[in-house]
């Protein structure tokens, strides 16, 4: 039994049923969503909205313990921080990174995945498990290995390198050119994220009939144009949930950049924003900028999530 | 529709108007039982067996003068000591009585109210003349002592003395010396740093910023103005920049080095000096080069001269919310005294803040000498205002070297930026 | 996946496709392996000049440090206490509201899809001086769920993976048709029977992946511990143990990497297990 209904992630505009149906929905909807929904609305709306109040008052530790009077500065936080040109550098240089990491993941993650489907167990799971391994390693342990593997002096990748006849690269300084660290923390972001995609998509793939790939192979497509065109699109929901969450992660990441290219990067050049800020605001504790800042992140991944799904629904295939 | 949207646009405006962030309401003060449980944080180790032995005995001390009482230690990681703070400072019912933190960390707690003022109980205290006064500078703000100074922490140059002997080398006596000294090493051995400094290590550019007479900033009637700007802090700072050039210490390799990579890569075999703590003696020593190298004083920009070095150092300080105030300050003061100090030094090699403890070790260890001789010719600190964590979280002073040494902006345009940013954050 | 006649014609193709998998395979684990091994150089050897895929001299120093540091074994099952709790709650919440907010229909349906998406956007450590304001007050009403317990990462950690895995766990329950619960009620069953019975089980994959997803989260989370628990060290979390070794002048790298191993080896464990469940449930969905 072939279903062909393409599966619906996003809400209809109008409730597909009658009013009998909706009084009982309602209900159950409420039953069903209470739990999660008062744990939510306590642990994340009410800091959220107080993030939000924050970023309006001069908040520095002093004013948290209660040692300094609040001072209102309606959008002052927001002005310092726009009119900061290195607010501007560091969100060009984020919004490439991220671009870089969630591309890198989810091609690596994705061709991966189809190559799992397609391979016996003895090649699939070591595969498994090494990704795994790859995204159980915490993230600061992740990156001092990396930062190990690619010391200038110290590092096995140089000492292979002149090894192999590269003598140039014997003492080669991966961190110090600001798009070659960028490119070394990208890898290792990708490295420990593609895991999480391949997972998923794997799981999507597998629930792709086995009888819609045989009709494929049977009028002659090749492995290739059947994935392309048949296995990807039906997976093509998970998919966009695995953008959107990478999008998600990679726009914030911290730790490796901070690690990697030890706080930020000569003079700062290798800065994202979650570093920015930690750097700028919450390190010297300046709540309130800092509150100010996660506020425009929080708009500006709204703002790009929104542009992406938006380009989802107008391709093809949705809805 | 729109009544809706308006309906709720005012309601949220309404919201973030009526209200207004969280704070927490000050503790109703401490108080000052005799007996019940004394609550330390000490900072932890690596290798925390031998102060945890030395800090026990001082507990066993404790209780034996104090019926009681009880004193419970907890270990805090000085990577994560952050947050711990914050936490104390936001619930006062989580802090400690006494705790353990570095001196450039007491102004910014200071400004939170939380650290109980110990000028009074220093003044008093029998051993207290004996502080170093350049150390118990590092403990104060706004004129208050916030901290009784346990040890401090010197640095001074560390050089390769098969190195110097092969290359027929001379340990140098002056600052511009020093530069020439790193720049034969690297020409005669290419595959050696000259000297192992980095963009990173501001604690030692300030010795070259101090030696040609710069300073970070000055106090103007309790304003504080940034003089990085200066011509003999451009000097100073220069000079140091000048080692991050290709032909000591690569900007590829060096200009993103924090000192512990710096002195790294001494103990690693891979430069012919570095600038290095007393701290630092012992990772030195487990390193490649052990036997091989030698200490002396940071030389200043004359011979025979010493560098001013930064003091680094920590403090044990007493919370205001304290339940049990004698005897925390009690407490401070037994660990902090010259018995302890000495054993402290036994155990971890802390250099002790007393003088007479000082007088006795430099006596008695020779290793020690060339720190303690820093010390004595004079050291300095930063600015001691609040606005200098956040100055430093900034990294502004790293970014302005890092911008010299790879020429990204000149010495004059740097420093002014750099002072600019300084000037910003004192307000 | 059952081999068929269309198969056998690519088989060397197939070859090929498994020696490339086990190579990456090795490739990616590189790194991994390369944190084991540095955990059992002596301490010389980790950052030397010549370093070495291998060690002639393993020594078990470094995790001989990290396990005899203090209360270790306490904070593993603060870890585990808080990341099993977290995983289980996790599944739970996440499905019940994954399924009312795709299968029922009701107003505002989408707006709150949207604010539980904008929920994570929000940068974590922008949030952690609020939350700690009311994990405090919490505690004055339950002090097992305030700050310095348990009880608030868990709390905490649950509100964080939650938006994630309902969004993900949406796509997976679209992803049932219709007519199956057409089917079912016209025989009769309820829908909470559907609901627990049948759907379920299909959406088991997507519940794996959460599964993986909170458990990693809350297991190597360090932000929220050492935020939240402050004087109580008896409910400290894993990560904390290990960054006692990362002194700012004197990394004890040895330590490090062997406590990084040590945190490692309980995800892989995990995964393992959970690794089965999806294979036999698998079988289950795919026959329908």
């Amino acid at each position: 039994m072939v279903t062909k209904e393409i599966p619906r992630t996003t809400a209809p505009a109008v409730p597909a049923r009658r009013s009998p149906r909706r009084r009982r929905d309602g209900r159950a909807a409420l039953l069903y969503l209470a739990p999660g929904g008062i744990l939510l609305l306590a642990m994340l709306v009410y800091p959220i909205y107080q993030l939000v109040l924050i970023s309006f008052y001069d908040y520095g530790q002093p004013q948290a313990v209660g040692n300094a009077p609040l001072v209102f500065l309606g959008f002052g936080n927001y002005v310092e921080l726009l009119e900061n040109l290195q607010f501007w550098e560091v969100l060009a240089k984020t919004l490439g990174f991220t671009a870089v990491c969630v591309v890198g993941s989810l091609a690596l993650g994705t061709g991966l995945a189809v190559l799992a489907t397609r391979v016996r167990a003895w090649a699939r799971v070591p595969l498994f498990l090494a990704a795994l391994a790859a995204w159980a390693t915490p993230a600061m342990a992740g990156s001092y290995v990396w930062l190990f593997l690619f010391d200038a002096d110290f590092g096995l990748v140089n000492e292979v390198l002149s090894g192999l006849g590269f003598t140039g690269m014997a003492n080669h300084s991966w961190t110090f050119d600001t798009y070659s660290t960028f490119g070394l923390v990208a890898a290792e972001v990708i490295w420990c994220s593609f895991p999480f995609v391949m997972v998923t998509m794997y799981a999507g793939l597998k629930g792709v009939p086995e009888e819609v790939i045989e009709a494929a192979y049977l009028d002659g497509a090749s492995t290739w144009r059947t994935t392309w065109s048949i296995t990807l699109p039906m997976v093509r929901p998970l998919l966009t949930i695995a953008t959107i969450q990478s999008i998600i992660w990679d726009f914030k990441i911290f730790t490796q950049i901070y690690v990697m290219t030890n706080g930020g990067g000569v003079a700062g050049r290798n800065l994202v924003l979650n570093v920015f800020a930690y750097q700028q605001a919450f390190a010297g504790q300046e709540y309130g900028l800092g509150a100010a800042l996660g506020v425009v992140m929080t708009l500006l991944l709204l703002s790009i999530t929104g542009l992406y799904v938006r380009s989802q629904r107008r391709s093809a295939g949705w809805v | 529709m729109r009544t809706r949207v308006l309906i709720a646009g005012l309601a949220a405006v309404g919201l973030v108007a009526a209200c207004a962030p969280a704070q927490n309401t000050p503790a109703a003060g401490g108080g000052d039982e005799k007996t019940g449980t004394v609550r330390v944080w000490l900072f932890d180790e690596a290798n925390r067996a031998p102060k945890e032995a030395a800090v026990k005995e001082a507990i066993a001390e404790f209780k034996a003068a104090h019926s009681g009482v009880e004193v419970d230690v907890q270990w805090i990681p000085v990577e994560g000591r952050a947050d711990k703070f914050s936490g104390a400072f936001n619930d006062p019912a989580s802090a400690p009585d006494v705790a353990e933190f570095g001196n450039t960390d007491v102004s910014s707690y200071a400004a939170t109210g939380a650290l109980a003022d110990l000028t009074g109980d220093l003044s008093s205290w029998k051993e207290g003349a004996d502080i170093l006064p350049a150390v118990l500078e590092t403990a104060k703000s706004g004129g208050k002592t916030y901290g009784l100074p346990w040890f401090t922490g010197i640095r001074a140059l560390y050089y390769r003395t098969d190195l110097f002997a092969e290359l027929g080398l001379k340990p140098p006596t002056t600052l511009a010396e020093l530069t020439e000294t790193a720049k034969t090493i690297r020409a005669k051995k290419p595959e050696l740093y000259g000297i192992s400094v980095g963009g990173k290590y501001t604690y030692a550019m300030l010795p070259f910023l101090w030696a040609h007479g710069g300073e970070i900033a000055k106090q103007d009637g309790g304003k504080w103005k940034s003089t990085m700007d200066s011509e003999q802090a451009k000097a100073g700072v220069t000079a140091y920049a000048n080692l991050l050039k290709a032909d000591i210490c690569p900007p590829e390799q060096c200009a993103n080095l924090t000192g512990t990579q710096s002195i790294t890569a001494f103990a690693g075999g891979k430069a012919g000096m570095s600038i290095g703590g007393d701290f630092n003696r012992k990772a030195v020593e487990a390193g490649q080069v052990k036997g091989k190298y030698a200490i002396i004083p940071l030389p200043g920009t004359e011979a025979g001269k010493i560098a001013p070095a930064f003091a680094g150092g920590n403090l044990l300080g007493v919370f205001n919310a304290t339940k049990r105030k004698s005897l925390a300050v009690e407490f401070t003061e037994l660990l902090g005294g010259a018995k302890y100090q000495e054993k402290m030094y036994v155990a971890m090699g802390n250099l002790p803040t007393l003088g007479s403890v000082q007088q006795k070790l430099a006596a008695s260890d020779p290793s020690v000498k060339p720190f303690v001789d820093t010390l004595t010719a004079g050291t300095k600190f930063v600015p001691a205002t609040a606005a200098w964590s956040k100055i430093d979280a900034q990294n502004v002073l790293p970014t302005a070297i890092q911008q010299i040494a790879t020429g990204g902006k000149d010495p004059a345009a740097a420093l002014t930026a750099a002072a600019a940013e300084m000037n910003k954050a004192f307000g | 996946m059952g081999v068929t006649t269309g198969r056998r014609v690519r088989k060397p193709g197939r070859l090929i496709a498994e020696i490339v998998c086990v190579v990456i395979a090795g490739m990616v684990a590189f790194p991994v392996y390369w944190m084991v091994l540095s955990a059992f150089k002596p301490t010389g050897q980790i950052q030397a000049e010549n370093p070495r895929p291998w060690t002639l001299t393993p020594t078990l120093e470094h995790f001989e440090r990290v396990l005899s540091g203090e209360g270790f074994a306490m904070f593993f099952l603060n870890s585990v206490i808080v990341a099993v709790v977290v995983v289980a709650l996790s599944l739970l919440l996440s499905f019940l509201s994954a399924v009312a907010l795709t299968r029922f229909n009701f107003k505002g349906r989408t707006v709150l899809l949207v604010m539980v998406l904008v929920a994570q956007m929000v940068p974590v450590e922008a949030l952690t001086i609020p939350l700690f304001f009311l994990m405090r007050s919490v505690g004055d009403v339950a002090p097992a769920f305030g700050t310095n317990h348990l009880g608030s990462l868990i709390l905490v950690h649950l509100a964080f993976s939650l938006p994630f895995a309902i969004w993900m766990l949406r796509g997976f329950v679209a992803a049932v048709p219709q007519e199956l619960e057409e089917a079912s009620k016209i025989d009769g069953a309820s829908r909470m029977r559907f609901t627990w019975q049948i759907l379920f089980p299909l959406v088991a994959p997507g519940l794996v992946a959460i599964s993986v997803l909170a458990f990693i989260h809350a297991w190597n989370d360090f932000l929220f511990a050492k935020t939240f628990i402050i004087s109580n060290t008896e409910n400290q979390t894993l990560p904390l143990a290990i960054l006692v070794f990362f002194k700012p002048e004197d990394t004890d790298w040895g330590a490090v990497m062997a406590g990084s191993t040590l945190m490692t080896i309980p995800v892989l464990v995990f995964f393992i297990l959970v690794q089965r469940r999806l294979v036999s449930v698998m079988g289950g969905a795919v026959k329908g």
